[in-house]
């Protein structure tokens, strides 16, 4: 799914765009806010050189998804303790990779496993922000939440201003 | 004194499985590779349903052979009704599959077997030791998940495939653009295959009946004949014959025999049977990896893989030049006369022969449905290759043969080995 101004970034576009990857399985509850928002977004006018796409569930393909680009929003839900339908954006060298060992899998990674694969390749941009958002709950066959659906508009407008700026600050941003 | 080798949850695809092995005063007593998943109920699914849902219904049955499964039973439905697909449309279909059999071997060569030689737990530690490793697998993985994408519509369940044709068609700029990133991965093609010649390949063989589908004009991966490595080629309708399913008390999955008490599928069986019909460069590759038909280590069905994947990128070269010089474009599925009718598709998916059989009414609704996947035809193949390779280390510490046996059911590339690769034994010694 493509919007703002372009169809396919050129390889020199890509790398001086911005691209919002949408995470999540659609058929899985609040697990796809991540394409939900995509789909909003896709409708709103963005800044030129914006890229959106619903990455759906990426696993080992992750790191050719970032790959080339100067800055990646990620959107997914992520289990942050808070009610449902909250959301907090972060680096990722704010927070601890929890990789499932137990069930370490070529089948399943998670997002967890593909961000810390292209860790391990060097692959990840220069500037990679994740906007979590704390599902009500993540059952398959599961609409989205009225918490979660409730969220996107405002989480939407935030992530159009995020992109509009030129320098990020994550500590300057009240959910941060 | 007793040795147990006691693994639970050995998750697969489609099901769990546990891998039990006990000796005793250095005697096998048991050796078992447990399936305890419950059914799956595609084919109860599929009855009552529309012929033109079956497709993609089963091509949910596994995220690594979606295509795979969506050939097969659109050819079980197409051969039912008997429709008669267009050069185009039948090009198309081996592009796409050239896609998903390179995508799957690729994860299977470089993500799951390579840690195993490289030292390494898993992929992760393995992108930092060797990222060019993990590197060139991740652009062979893409090329390959964008073939599938630019022709069947996307990367995983394939969209644009349909009952007589196609519902969406690639450019020419798309195809060049494809043929040129083949003719560019080459050079991933052989360090594949340095890499592949250099692993230390586990010395073990076992002789057994290698089953395959059989083309004489190309190399079978969609449509043929069903062919032993000991003599008999039927047609696919008969595959009942080759199959005989049968139940065994600690497995969930069905077993299968034909003429011995086992048989293999997969890329070693299709690489023993037709050898022959292997693109040259592919032989040149075999050549290079010390393989020449019959091959009778299972370990060695990896490296059958790296044949195929070069197979299938110089295959996949040849058939966009006949895509190129058809002038691809958009037509109309062929259309379908309903009838009563069964019909039985088959195709070589990465892990080995497929099978979808079909029962259709007049009204064009499945009323039956019978779906054998390579996976339960190699379980007793499996269990039969790990009896014979603990024999010989039974001296050999727990630890030791827990890694072999790992190794070995790796080397099938069943739905299981993702997660036979992070095995969680608890070995148990009692006196």
């Amino acid at each position: 799914m493509t919007t703002g101004d372009i169809q396919v970034p050129s390889k020199d576009l890509r790398h001086a765009g911005t691209l919002v990857l949408g995470v999540g399985n659609s058929l899985c509850g609040d697990d796809s806010v991540g394409p939900c928002l995509i789909e909003i977004l896709a409708k709103r006018s963005l800044p030129p050189g914006t890229r959106v796409e619903d990455a759906g569930l990426p696993g080992w393909g992750l790191p050719s998804s970032l790959e080339g680009w100067s800055s990646v929003f990620l959107v997914d839900a992520v289990d942050i303790g808070l009610p449902a339908g909250s959301w907090r954006r972060f680096r990722l060298e704010d927070v601890k990779l929890w990789l499932q060992d137990e069930n370490f899998s070529l089948h399943q990674a998670d997002l967890a496993c593909g961000l810390a694969l292209a860790q391990a390749l060097d692959r990840l941009p220069e500037h990679l922000y994740i906007y979590g958002v704390q599902p009500a709950q993540t059952n398959p066959g599961e609409p989205l939440s009225p918490q979660v659906s409730a969220c996107l508009p405002g989480l939407a407008d935030q992530i159009i201003l995020d992109l509009g700026k030129k320098q990020y600050d994550t500590k300057a941003n009240p959910h941060c | 004194m007793t040795k147990r080798i006691d693994v639970h949850h050995v998750t697969r695809v489609e099901g769990h499985g546990n891998i039990y092995v006990e000796i005793t005063d250095g005697k096998l007593k048991e050796c078992r590779l447990d399936i305890v998943e419950t059914p799956r109920f595609f084919e109860a699914m599929l009855r009552g349903r529309p012929y033109i849902e079956a497709s993609h219904i089963t091509s949910r049955i596994c995220g690594i052979c979606a295509t795979g499964h969506a050939t097969a039973s659109l050819r079980a439905t197409e051969r039912a009704l008997g429709v008669e697909l267009t050069k185009q449309t039948q090009l198309l279909r081996k592009l796409t599959f050239h896609g998903e059999i390179l995508d799957s071997h690729v994860l299977h060569v470089y993500m799951l077997v390579a840690p195993d030689f490289l030292g390494v737990g898993s992929v992760i530690p393995l992108a930092t030791s060797h990222p060019e490793v993990v590197l060139r697998a991740l652009r062979m993985k893409k090329l390959a998940g964008d073939i599938c994408a630019v022709v069947a519509g996307r990367h995983t369940h394939p969209i644009a495939m349909t009952v007589g044709g196609f519902t969406h068609f690639p450019t020419t700029s798309e195809l060049m653009a494809l043929r040129q990133r083949l003719v560019d991965s080459r050079e991933d093609c052989e360090a594949t295959v340095e890499l592949a010649s250099q692993l230390p390949w586990p010395q073990f063989e076992r002789d057994t009946e290698y089953i395959s589908l059989h083309k004489p004009d190309e190399y079978a991966f969609i449509d043929g004949d069903i062919i032993s490595s000991d003599g008999p080629q039927l047609q696919a309708e008969r595959y009942q014959e080759v199959t005989n399913e049968f139940l065994v008390p600690h497995s969930s999955a069905k077993h299968t025999k034909f003429q011995r008490t086992s048989y293999m599928v997969g890329a070693l069986a299709r690489f023993n049977n037709n050898f022959a019909q292997l693109h040259p460069r592919a032989k040149e590759t075999a050549a290079k990896l010390g393989l020449r038909p019959k091959v009778t280590n299972p370990f060695l069905n990896t490296a059958a893989q790296v044949v195929e994947i070069v197979h299938c990128v110089e295959d996949a070269i040849l058939v966009i030049d006949k895509l190129l010089s058809l002038n691809v474009e958009p037509e109309m599925p062929a259309p379908v006369t309903l009838k009563e009718c069964s019909g039985v598709g088959v195709c070589e998916v990465p892990r080995g022969m497929l099978i979808h059989h079909y029962w259709i009414n007049a009204e064009g609704t499945l009323t039956g449905a019978n779906c054998i996947i390579p996976t339960n035809q190699n379980l007793a193949n499996l269990e039969a290759d790990m009896k014979a390779l603990v024999v010989t280390i039974l001296d050999k510490p727990v630890e030791a043969i827990q890694h072999n046996l790992e190794m070995l059911v790796r080397a099938y590339d069943p739905c299981i080995s993702c997660s036979v690769h992070v095995l969680k034994i608890e070995p148990r010694s009692t006196l």
